[in-house]
């Protein structure tokens, strides 16, 4: 596995959780994985399906929030907030995210501005 | 059937879950399935190719499924087994409460004067809607557990 693939793997909960948070706004599935990619800018190549795992994982421990909107019969729609607790979980995951780059700077010795 | 019904059946062979999780799932990666769709016909593509691509993107089923699956691994499982056991358990207790050694019974004024039915009701009444997702299994329990608890304490013929 490539160092993009393991850096999207180990980081994809945070960037969710940091892309919710700057929405401010409750986001569905598909309208969050197109702000992924138009961000990333090709960064990061992932298959969409594998996003919704993540999703669900971040509601299930309490990181985010998830409301359906539509009737049932009709087309209905997840939509997810971050939480308080997923707001705290992301500056935490935040500053580890600082401390983790500033460390492996040093140890390559890769000098940063 | 669809291309985006068929690879949803794929989906859902992999998946084990519970129906209503099972159901909530597929719901989701239909809409999104059909938002990929509906961007991809705009963009100009066919209807075969938009789903080709729509399904293109997604990326495996079979990967999906198992990710998924490790996600909402067991939580139905064990919410099933707490709402079967805990009523019960709680209700024996209260029985157990109700009834003297020799197999006399207390009334009710007794019986709600005593702390013991208090923290066992309570217990009964709070662990199911603090532990469970589902609602219904809440009420499912709290449903079992006053079934059997007006039939251990209420009726005479139920005593053991």
């Amino acid at each position: 596995m490539s160092i993009r693939e393991q850096m999207r793997k180990g980081t994809t909960n945070v960037i969710l959780l940091n892309l919710l948070a700057e929405a401010g706004r409750p986001m569905y599935g598909y309208e969050i994985i197109q702000e992924l990619e138009a961000r990333s800018d090709g960064f990061f190549e992932f298959k969409q399906g594998l996003v919704y795992p993540r999703l669900h994982e971040l509601e299930r421990e309490g990181f985010l929030r998830a409301e359906w909107q539509g009737e049932e019969g009709s087309r209905r729609r997840k939509f997810y907030t971050i939480t308080d607790e997923g707001r705290r979980r992301l500056e935490k995951e935040l500053q580890g995210w600082q401390a983790l780059t500033r460390d492996v700077n040093r140890l390559l010795g890769v000098e940063t501005s | 059937m669809t291309e985006i019904d068929a690879m949803l059946a794929r989906i859902a062979a992999g998946l084990d879950l519970d129906a209503e999780t099972e159901h909530e799932v597929l719901c989701e990666i239909r809409d999104h399935l059909e938002a990929a769709a509906d961007g991809a016909r705009a963009a100009g593509l066919d209807e075969d190719a938009a789903l080709a691509r729509a399904a293109a993107c997604f990326g495996l089923e079979e990967e999906v499924a198992r990710e998924l699956r490790a996600v909402h691994a067991g939580w139905g499982t064990a919410d099933a087994v707490i709402a079967a056991g805990l009523p019960v358990a709680c209700a024996l207790v209260l029985r157990w409460l109700a009834f003297a050694p020799d197999g006399t019974a207390l009334g009710w004024p007794q019986l709600l004067s005593r702390p013991a039915f208090w923290i066992v009701a309570c217990a009964a009444l709070l662990l199911p809607v603090l532990k469970f997702e589902r609602r219904r299994y809440a009420l499912a329990a709290w449903v079992v557990f006053w079934g059997l608890t007006v039939l251990f304490v209420a009726l005479p013929a139920a005593r053991w």
